[in-house]
């Protein structure tokens, strides 16, 4: 694709191998990360966190690692089982998306003082998201191709985007540069989830009705990770921000609303 | 482990590979390049290409499922973020070789029929053996059958072909070297990382090398074919043999006059002498299949 060419103007099959391409990954990604060693600008200055805040950003990166390590095991085991060769090359770009997250989150809770953060993410994790994580990979283990997309690019990423917004509206200067490289990744994810499932619904609505199944069952585990997190940060109920509230309206927003 | 692995980063890989190699290619060659107008008016030369990108096409898809099927096996993190980088590095290669196919003149309506049509069915059972590890998520004979033997395999592959397009098709050769660069990495990480865990688990090592000793046979019968069955100009050729002409050399073969059987037999050399080393390296005795 030329640059500056819009692929909405092009054909839907077009369209489809246009963004499901090494080629629009690179370009996309290429904007946000150039000379950003691990998703941060070199000459950023890191502020002085006190330790309670050091301990509530360790506490908050360990459990984004659960979300993206689970996002890394489940895009890389569905490739083995998309419906086509343009679902897989998409795959294998967010395969390598998600392990750039992990990566660059690993790579902060370094920075931050962490020497093994097996152990800080064995000991931190949120137990809401490690039951989400089993439940996406018991998806991805079923080779359930509906079910995975719904709960990996639907559920987790409008969950990871909303989070990860949120954070970086109020983090430090290199934890919010970092957030946002990641959240402009989960709009393409999300977007892929979004053609996907839309296309399928116009031939099988019957599959809208399993999606909101698996939905009612989702929701509650995204609902109870956002509650222990804010618990574990300890924000006061007034100051915290309504994370569920616009989780919601994220996942409404591409067709699967209550 | 750590340092070594430290190597194998999404940052490293994003600044050589994307940001370094990659950095103005259209999948994977220059965007003024174009196939040869005397290859695209030749029928049979034509469709002989056709065949072998074929091959590179089965090969890479097998990469694919077999590197995004380690990922979930990987018993580190830094695996498994290298497996990630392979991953996508395998689905770059499907992209850029399916790419070659549509530049041939297939239409992507047919593209499934074609490679159906012209896979090399030997190669099919090469892919079985590892894709059946993978399966059991058997990491380290995974790891052994892809990052050693099939890109070992690949490698070899790659660079005779490389040889024989460099001046006869430069946006082939430009492509081809992308691909040979990802490969080296890959081979490289294969190495490094397996040796420690054959080390820490050699009850796997018969097993590993009854793998190795199938697929080498399934890969030895795909070369015999190609260069056999093709009965006229050879894969890593333009034109047929010339007496006396001088061309492109592969291990010290002319290209340019070597029969069918010289090829199969430098390449299969090449291979096997390559597997020895690398499998030496890890610790392990190559098994022939014959």
């Amino acid at each position: 694709m030329a640059q500056g060419d819009n692929p909405h103007d092009l054909g839907e099959a077009e369209f489809r191998a246009t963004v499901h391409s090494f080629e629009f990954w690179f370009e996309a990604v290429e904007g946000y990360l150039h000379g950003r060693p691990y998703g941060v600008s070199p000459g950023l200055q890191d502020i002085e966190l006190s330790e309670r805040q050091r301990q509530g950003l360790i506490t908050t990166l360990c459990n984004y690692c659960v979300g993206e390590t689970a996002a890394l095991d489940a895009s890389s085991g569905m490739i083995g089982f998309a419906p086509d060769r343009g679902a897989k090359i998409f795959l294998a770009t967010q395969v390598v998306d998600e392990g750039r997250h992990l990566e660059v989150l690993l790579h902060r809770m370094k920075q931050l003082g962490v020497a093994d953060p097996d152990a800080e993410i064995a000991q931190r994790a949120n137990r809401s998201l490690l039951k989400f994580k089993d439940r996406l990979l018991d998806f991805v283990d079923a080779r359930d191709w509906e079910a995975s997309v719904f709960a990996q690019n639907v559920i987790l990423e409008c969950l990871e985007f909303t989070v990860f917004r949120h954070h970086a509206g109020t983090a430090d200067p290199a934890t919010a540069e970092m957030l946002r490289g990641i959240v402009s990744d989960e709009r393409r994810h999300m977007g892929f989830g979004e053609n996907d499932l839309g296309r399928r619904l116009l031939t099988a609505p019957h599959t809208h009705d399993r999606l909101r199944k698996i939905k009612r069952e989702l929701d509650l585990l995204v609902l109870d990770a956002f509650a222990e997190t804010m618990g574990e940060l300890a924000i006061e109920r007034d100051d915290r921000p309504d994370l569920a509230g616009d989780y919601l309206a994220a996942v409404a927003r591409l067709g699967f609303g209550a | 482990m750590a340092d070594f692995l430290s190597n194998y980063s999404i940052q490293k890989w994003l600044e050589s590979c994307p940001q370094g190699y990659l950095e103005d290619t259209v999948y994977g060659h220059g965007a003024d390049e174009r196939e040869p107008e005397d290859l695209l008016q030749n029928e049979a030369y034509r469709e002989q290409q056709i065949r072998t990108t074929v091959q590179l096409i089965a090969g890479e898809r097998c990469a694919l499922a077999a590197s995004s099927g380690l990922v979930n096996a990987a018993p580190d993190q830094a695996s498994k973020t290298f497996l990630a980088t392979q991953t996508l590095d395998e689905g770059r290669h499907v992209e850029i070789f399916t790419q070659r196919l549509y530049d041939l003149g297939v239409k992507p309506i047919d593209l499934e029929s074609t490679i159906k049509a012209y896979v090399n069915p030997h190669l099919g059972k090469f892919a079985e053996v590892l894709l059946e590890k993978i399966d059991k998520k058997d990491f380290v004979a995974g790891v052994v059958g892809q990052n050693i033997v099939l890109e070992g395999m690949a490698f070899s592959v790659f660079e005779m072909l490389h040889a024989g397009a460099e001046t006869s098709n430069p946006k082939f050769a430009r492509t081809l070297s992308g691909t040979i660069a990802d490969e080296r990495r890959h081979v490289g990480f294969g190495e490094n990382r397996i040796g420690e865990l054959i080390r820490r688990y050699p009850e796997k090592k018969p097993e590993v090398q009854r793998m190795q000793r199938d697929m080498t046979k399934h890969m030895l019968a795909t070369f015999h074919e190609a260069f056999a069955r093709n009965g006229g100009p050879t894969e890593a050729r333009a034109s047929p043999p010339q007496k006396g002409k001088p061309g492109p050399t592969y291990q010290g073969l002319n290209l340019a006059e070597a029969s069918n059987e010289d090829m199969e037999e430098a390449l299969s050399a090449t291979v096997l002498k390559e597997f020895k080393t690398r499998l030496g390296r890890i610790g392990l005795d190559y098994q022939s299949p014959v």
